[in-house]
């Protein structure tokens, strides 16, 4: 006897930290290229994210245990941050003490060959719950922004920053 | 991969969490929230894939939604995965009430546990109950809970669910043999 068992892809479960985490928003899209190929590059942060993931230019793992890691991250401004990261096919995770960040993908499962994309980006301080709807559409547009990072890195003939 | 198809990570059972991580998502930890999420997903979808079917995934969203929207009124961290219980089932129901895909054409009693069709297709008895009694089933068959429990969870009188399952049996078989041999 086999009892039906929901799906839940990781799509879904980046929505669900979203809405329970105030302070961060989440904007999703189709990336016109194969997971494999999504994912060979988002897979290897130290090498994918610098100029891709906003304020990155660069990031050094510093401690690995299977999925779970360490990593310092120097952004474009200048600053300095150590994260910890959950890494997995599909699945990425990253907080420091201020920010969180997270993104999720998925083949798109049709003839488009395509991979469904979340982005999550937020701030870790308090009283976020209350100021977080003031800056929402602010965040929000700057969310769009990026996915039409990633959507340009993953067109053929595509970069980042176009 | 199907909407609500089997799926094997989803079969294990409840996992203790240790409390110092339900402390730390609490506090609203990612990390932890992460941990939180791996260990009651694959028994949120187990108790809303029976219930709430083609609307399990809708349904285990909105369950772990709520989990840990609410996560800071959970006192005791032992008690995690029957407070996730209650809100699953709650939810399912709700969702599954929610859609019009999900109303029976007509109403049949829960079969008696045991009966060869929950055996041969499951999927065939849970499409004929509504979304309570399929809850009821689920708790009962797949959770080892007692009809009288299920009902006070669902907030069904016992009564009306026992005086239920006891004409279940033949008219539930009765169905069952008419569309069996229509096949």
């Amino acid at each position: 006897m086999t009892w039906p068992i929901g799906e839940f892809d990781d799509l879904r479960r980046l929505r669900v930290l979203h809405a329970a985490m105030p302070g961060t928003v989440l904007a999703e899209t189709m990336l016109p290229a194969a997971f494999d190929e999504v994912w060979s590059v988002l897979g290897d942060p130290e090498q994918g994210f610098p100029g891709l993931v906003p304020d990155v230019r660069s990031i050094q793992i510093t401690a690995r245990d299977g999925e779970r890691m360490r990593a310092v991250v120097r952004g474009r401004s200048g600053l300095r941050g150590s994260f910890d990261l959950i890494l997995r096919p599909g699945w990425c995770l990253m907080q420091s003490r201020f920010v969180v960040f997270g993104m999720a993908a998925a083949p798109a499962g049709d003839e488009r060959d395509g991979t469904r994309f979340g982005y999550l980006s937020g701030v870790r301080v308090p009283g976020m719950r209350l100021v977080s709807p003031l800056l929402t559409p602010v965040r929000q547009r700057f969310a769009a922004t990026v996915l039409r990072r990633f959507e340009a890195r993953f067109t053929p003939g595509g970069h980042p920053g176009k | 991969m199907g909407e609500d198809g089997p799926a094997d990570s989803a079969e294990a059972g409840p996992v203790r969490m240790p409390d110092e991580t339900v402390r730390r998502a609490q506090r609203g930890d990612l990390i932890a929230l992460h941990d939180l999420l791996d260990a009651i997903t694959p028994y949120v979808r187990r108790l809303c894939g029976p219930i709430a079917l083609q609307d399990a995934p809708d349904a285990a969203q909105e369950t772990l939604i709520v989990v840990l929207r609410s996560l800071g009124t959970l006192r005791e961290p032992a008690a995690l995965f029957g407070w996730v219980r209650v809100i699953a089932v709650r939810e399912a129901v709700r969702i599954a009430r929610r859609s019009s895909r999900s109303v029976p054409a007509e109403l049949i009693d829960l079969p008696a546990p045991g009966d060869p069709a929950l055996a041969t297709d499951i999927r065939d008895v849970l499409n004929r109950l509504s979304p309570e009694h399929r809850a009821v089933l689920t708790l009962r068959d797949l959770e080892g809970l007692d009809e009288q429990t299920a009902s006070a969870m669902l907030g069904v009188p016992t009564g009306t669910v026992r005086s239920r399952l006891f004409r279940a049996r033949e008219s539930f078989r009765r169905a069952w043999r008419s569309e069996g041999g229509a096949r």
